[in-house]
C-alpha cells in the first residue's frame, strides 16, 4: 500500500461544471427519497444525501476519501425517484477517478490494466489468437458431437457481416461452451454476424475506475474494430454495463461511429415476434415459475422500459404467461443487485452483499425458482447472494432458456440449469 | 449515431406526475379517451396516504366535521376557490371513481364517507380526512372505541417515534402504550421505511416480525405500527400479520420518505401502461407547441428525443415543489407556458411577518386562473388555447396546506378538467 494521499476535490465546483447535466445540485430539498431507495445507504456510513448535502457544506476532505464511492454501483436510481433530477452518480465517478491508483480497489484496477494489455480489450487478458482458437475449438467439437449442427457457423473478421457481436471474457475464458447457444440461436435465424479477434470483448472496468482516458481508449479500440470490419450494427451480448460503457462513452466523448448500437435483447424479441425463433412454453409441464432481472445498465441507464417490455415479452413466450412473476419494484425503478459498478471485482465482499440484500428480498418475494437476466455481472451477483442469504433459485442466461425451449440445448450447455429443469429435458 | 426520435399519438396528454395528474389519467381510462402521461415524482412520494377533501374553512376555528357542508360554505367565504364550483355530487363521484380504481389495482381504500374520519398523524396528533388505505383504517376505529393498544416502532427508524406519538395522545387515549424492537435483520445504522416494506414482502420476514410483536404485545389485542407493511401488496402483508400474530393491526404514516406514497407511484407505474397508458415517468416536459389540430410535447429521456401529439393538454404540474411554479425575484411564473399567476403584487407581500400567523401567507394562494371548463387564461384573460386544459394544486385562490384540502383539489379539479376535455374531443 502506498503512503500517496488522496487530493481533495472541491466538489461543489465540479457539481457547477457539470451543469446542466447533472441537475443543480443545489436544488436538493434533502427529502431523503433518493436515500430511502438506495441499497448502498448506510455502508461506510453514507448515502447519497449526506453526499449531496455534504458537497453543498464543501466537506470535501471527507468525500474525497470516502470508500463508500466504491459501493454506490452509479446505477442512478438516485437520480430515478430524485423530484429534482439529481444525479449524485456523476460526483462519485469523479471522486472515484481522483483516487490515487495505488488506493483503488486492486481488482477494478487490475481488470483495466488488463483489458488494455491487448488489443482484445480483455478484462481477463486473453489475447486475440486465444479467442479465436478456444471459438476454433469449440466450434469444431460441436460439429463433431452435436447432431444437426455440423454446419454451425462462428464467423470471425468477416467483413462486412451484419452484426458484430462481442463476448464477456467469461466465456472463452472459463466457460467456453456457454458460447454455444447463442451461435445456434444465430444459425436459426439466419443472422449475418461476425466475431472479430480484436476489440471482442465486452467488458470494461476502465469506467468503473473513473478514469476517462482508459474508458475512452478502450472504447476507441472497441469502435475501430467495428468500422475495420464494415458492420452495420454493434450487438450488444447479455451483458449490461458492456451496452452502456459503448453507448455512453460514444456521446460523451463526441466519437464519430458509422454503425448503430443494439441490444441482443431487442433481436430476441424482434426474432421471436417475426417467427424465426420458433419458441414456446410447452415443455414448462410443472409450471416452473421464472422472474427477470432488469439491468439499470440497460434499461434504466440507457433504453427506458421500452427494452424492459421486450423482455417480459420474451420471456413470457418462454417460459408461459402464468409462470412469470415480476419482481417489485420493476423496469426503470428496479434496483441494482449490487454486482455493478466493479463492486463484484472491488473486493468488498461483506458490503457488496449488504447491497445485495435488496435484491435478495426482491427475489425472494417472487418465490421464482429461477431469476432471468441479460447481464454477467446481475448473474454472479444473484447467485452469490443467494448462497449467501439462503435463497434456493438459479439464476439463468436468455440463451440458455431459448434454446432448451426449442430443444437444442447441448449437453455441456446446462451449467445453470437446475433438477427440476434438467429433469423436463432428460 | 444519429439519434432515433419516438413518436407518440394520443387524444389526452397528461402533464404532472401528482394525485392530479394520477387521477387525470385514471378518469380519462375510465371514460375511454386515450391517454399519455408524463412526469417526474412529485409530491405524491410524500404523502401520507390520507386524502383530505376540506380539513380546515379559513376564518373559521376547529376541525371541518363534514366536509360535504363546509364545501358549500366556501362558495360564500372564498368565492374563487376551485372546489366553491364543483357540485358535491361531482366531487364525490370523483372520490369514488379514484379509490376505487386504486382498489383495484392492489391497494384498498375507504370510500368517502359522509363525515371526516379523526386519522393518527406521523406525530400522534389528530386530523381530519376523508378516505384512508385500508392499512391504516383500524387505528382510528380502535381510537374512537379506546381499545388497549400498544404502539410498536423501531430501533434505528427515524421519522416515527411511539414515543411521541403516546406521549401527544395519552389524554385522549388512556390504554395506549409503546414498544421498541429491532427490525428482523437489520440491526445496524438508520433503517428506511421503504426498506422495510419490501423486506415485508418477504414470508420469512413476516414471521420473525410477527413472533417480535406478539412479545411486546403481551396481552393487548390491537398494535399501530408505521406505514411498512409492505409495499406492492399492504392488505396482503397486513392480513397475513394479523394470522401470524392473532392480533389486530394498523398502520399509522411516518414522515417522509414514507411508504404510502411510494406505494402509489409504483402502482400507477405498473398499472397503467398494462391498461394501454402511455406512460413516461421521472421525465419533464421540456416545451409544448400549439398548433390549430393538436399540441406537441417535447421530452428527453436518457435514449434521445420524444415527442407527443396530443389532441387536449392537462397541466397538472403543482406549484414550487413540483416545478410547476416558479419564484423568482420579480415575482412568481408559470414554468412551461409562462401562463399569467396570480399572486400578491409585492414580494414582500408573499409572508406575513410570523411564518405561523393563523391568517397564512399569500404566496400559498399563488396560482394560475382557470375558466368555468378548466382552461387555464392566458395574459390577455381569455383561454390560453382551446386545447389547454389546468387541474390540480397549480389553481388560485387556495392554500391546500391551511385547508387540509390537498388530495381534494387534485381529485376534484381533474375530474372536472377530463370532463372538459370529453366534451371538447367529442363535441
Ligand atoms: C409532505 C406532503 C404530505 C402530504 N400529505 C397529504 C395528505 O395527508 N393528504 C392529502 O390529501 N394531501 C397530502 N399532500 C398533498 C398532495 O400530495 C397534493 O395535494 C397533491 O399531490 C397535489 O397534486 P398535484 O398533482 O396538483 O401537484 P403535485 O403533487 O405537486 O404534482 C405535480 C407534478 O407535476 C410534475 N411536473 C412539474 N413540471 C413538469 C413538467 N414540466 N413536465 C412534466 N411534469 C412536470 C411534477 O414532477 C409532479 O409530478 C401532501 C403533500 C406533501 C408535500
Ligand atoms: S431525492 Fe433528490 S431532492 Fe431528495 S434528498 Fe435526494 S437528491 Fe435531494
Ligand atoms: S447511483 Fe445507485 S448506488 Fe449510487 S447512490 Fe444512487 S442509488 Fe445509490
Ligand atoms: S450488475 Fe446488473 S443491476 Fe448491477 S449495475 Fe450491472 S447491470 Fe446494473
Amino acid at each position: 500500500m502506498s503512503d500517496q494521499k488522496t487530493p481533495t476535490i472541491n466538489f461543489k465546483e465540479k457539481a457547477m461544471e457539470l451543469l446542466p447535466e447533472g441537475a443543480s445540485f443545489e436544488a436538493c430539498l434533502t427529502c431523503g427519497l433518493c436515500s430511502s431507495g438506495c441499497p448502498a445507504s448506510g455502508l461506510e456510513n453514507m448515502d447519497p444525501r449526506k453526499f449531496i448535502r455534504m458537497a453543498m457544506l464543501g466537506m470535501d476532505e471527507e468525500l474525497s476519501t470516502t470508500p463508500w464511492v466504491w459501493c454506490c454501483t452509479q446505477c442512478k436510481r438516485c437520480q430515478h425517484v430524485c423530484p429534482m433530477n439529481i444525479d449524485i452518480s456523476q460526483l462519485v465517478f469523479i471522486a472515484r477517478g481522483n483516487w490515487p491508483q495505488e488506493k483503488k480497489p486492486a481488482g477494478i484496477v487490475r481488470s483495466c490494466q488488463l483489458i488494455r494489455s491487448t488489443d482484445s480489450t480483455s478484462a481477463m487478458g486473453l489475447p486475440p489468437e486465444d479467442f479465436v482458437f478456444v471459438v476454433d475449438d469449440v466450434l469444431k467439437e460441436v460439429r463433431e458431437t452435436q447432431s444437426g449442427f455440423e454446419n454451425l457457423q462462428a464467423p470471425m473478421d468477416k467483413k462486412g457481416a451484419h452484426f458484430f457481436v462481442n463476448q464477456n471474457s467469461r466465456e472463452p475464458m472459463n466457460e467456453p461452451d456457454e458460447m454455444v447457444p447463442l451461435w445456434k440461436i444465430f444459425d436459426m435465424v439466419g443472422a449475418d454476424w461476425t466475431y472479430s479477434s480484436k476489440g471482442w470483448a465486452a467488458e470494461n472496468f476502465c469506467m468503473f475506475s473513473g478514469d476517462d482516458d482508459a474508458w475512452y481508449q478502450v472504447i476507441k479500440t472497441r469502435v475501430d474494430a467495428v468500422h475495420e470490419l464494415d458492420c452495420k450494427v454493434w450487438l450488444n451480448t447479455e451483458c449490461g454495463h458492456s451496452y452502456y460503457t459503448m453507448w455512453n462513452a460514444i456521446a460523451k466523448f463526441g466519437m464519430d461511429v458509422n454503425f448503430k448500437l443494439e441490444s441482443l435483447v431487442t433481436y430476441y424479441a424482434q426474432w421471436i415476434r417475426e417467427g424465426k425463433l420458433p419458441v414456446n412454453s410447452d415443455w414448462n409441464v410443472n409450471n416452473i415459475k421464472f422472474t427477470v432481472q432488469d439491468p439499470c445498465m440497460i434499461v434504466r441507464k440507457a433504453y427506458g422500459d421500452a427494452i424492459a417490455d421486450d423482455m417480459r415479452f420474451v420471456v413470457k413466450k418462454l417460459v408461459g404467461e402464468e409462470n412469470f412473476i415480476d419482481m417489485q419494484p420493476n423496469r426503470s425503478a428496479n434496483y441494482c443487485c449490487g454486482g455493478g459498478g466493479g463492486f463484484l471485482q472491488a473486493g468488498m465482499t461483506e458490503h457488496r452483499r449488504a447491497y445485495g440484500k435488496r435484491k435478495f428480498d426482491q427475489i425472494a418475494a417472487t418465490k421464482a425458482a429461477y431469476v432471468l437476466t441479460p447481464c454477467h455481472n446481475c448473474h454472479s451477483q444473484m447467485e452469490d447472494i443467494g448462497h449467501f442469504y439462503g435463497g434456493d433459485y438459479g439464476v439463468v442466461h436468455f440463451w440458455t432458456l431459448i434454446c432448451l425451449s426449442l430443444g437444442i440445448l447441448g449437453e455441456n450447455e446446462r451449467t445453470y440449469l437446475g433438477p427440476d429443469l434438467l429433469a423436463l429435458i432428460d | 449515431m444519429t439519434e432515433e426520435a419516438r413518436h407518440f399519438e394520443t387524444e389526452l396528454a397528461v402533464i404532472g406526475s401528482g394525485i392530479a395528474g394520477f387521477a387525470a389519467s385514471i378518469f380519462a381510462l375510465n371514460k375511454n379517451i386515450t391517454t399519455a402521461q408524463v412526469g417526474n415524482t412529485g409530491a405524491v412520494a410524500y404523502t401520507t396516504g390520507y386524502l383530505d377533501l376540506l380539513g380546515k374553512i379559513e376564518g373559521e376555528t376547529g376541525a371541518v366535521e363534514n366536509p360535504w357542508e363546509s364545501v358549500k360554505t366556501l362558495k360564500n367565504n372564498c368565492p374563487n376557490h376551485p372546489l366553491s364550483d364543483i357540485s358535491t355530487n361531482d366531487i364525490e363521484e370523483a372520490f369514488i371513481q379514484f379509490t376505487t380504481f386504486l382498489g383495484e389495482c392492489g391497494i384498498a381504500y375507504s370510500s368517502p364517507g359522509k363525515t371526516n374520519i379523526t386519522a393518527l398523524s406521523p406525530a400522534g396528533t389528530l386530523k381530519k380526512t376523508l378516505c384512508l388505505p385500508s392499512t391504516m383504517a383500524p387505528g382510528p376505529k380502535a381510537f374512537a372505541a379506546q381499545k388497549p393498544c400498544v404502539i410498536v416502532d423501531f430501533k434505528g427508524l427515524k421519522g416515527f417515534s411511539g414515543r411521541q406519538v403516546v406521549a401527544n395522545l395519552q389524554d385522549k387515549w388512556p390504554n395506549l402504550r409503546t414498544e421498541r424492537i429491532s427490525f428482523p435483520d437489520m440491526t445496524s445504522g438508520e433503517i428506511y421505511p421503504e426498506v422495510m416494506a419490501r423486506a415485508l414482502e418477504v414470508e420469512q420476514t413476516r414471521e420473525k416480525l410477527a413472533e417480535a410483536i406478539k412479545v411486546v404485545a403481551e396481552a393487548v389485542k390491537v398494535i399501530g405500527l408505521p406505514a411498512v407493511l409492505g409495499m406492492h401488496s399492504p392488505d396482503f402483508v397486513r392480513a397475513e400479520l394479523e394470522r401470524l400474530t392473532g392480533l389486530e393491526i394498523f398502520e399509522i404514516p411516518t414522515m417522509p420518505p414514507s411508504v404510502p406514497g411510494i406505494r402509489l407511484r409504483e402502482m400507477f407505474e405498473q398499472v397503467f401502461p398494462q391498461k394501454g397508458l402511455t406512460l413516461i415517468p421521472q421525465q419533464k416536459v421540456q416545451s409544448l407547441t400549439f398548433k390549430d389540430n393538436e399540441v406537441v410535447l417535447h421530452i428527453r429521456d436518457n435514449y434521445g428525443p420524444i415527442t407527443i401529439h396530443a389532441k387536449a393538454v392537462i397541466l397538472a404540474t403543482g406549484r414550487f415543489l413540483s416545478g410547476g411554479l416558479e419564484a423568482h425575484i420579480t415575482g412568481i411564473s408559470e414554468a412551461l407556458l409562462d401562463l399569467p399567476v396570480t399572486q400578491p403584487e409585492k414580494r414582500e407581500d408573499w409572508y406575513l411577518n410570523q411564518y405561523t400567523d393563523v391568517r397564512g401567507h399569500a404566496i400559498h394562494k399563488a396560482g394560475i386562473e382557470v375558466d368555468s371548463s378548466f382552461r387555464p387564461l392566458g395574459k390577455d384573460g381569455k383561454p390560453y388555447h382551446q386545447r389547454l386544459f389546468g387541474a390540480g394544486i397549480i389553481l388560485a385562490h387556495q392554500d391546500w396546506i391551511r385547508s387540509r384540502s390537498g388530495a381534494g383539489i387534485a381529485i376534484a379539479t381533474a375530474y372536472k378538467a377530463v370532463e372538459a376535455v370529453d366534451n371538447f374531443l367529442h363535441a
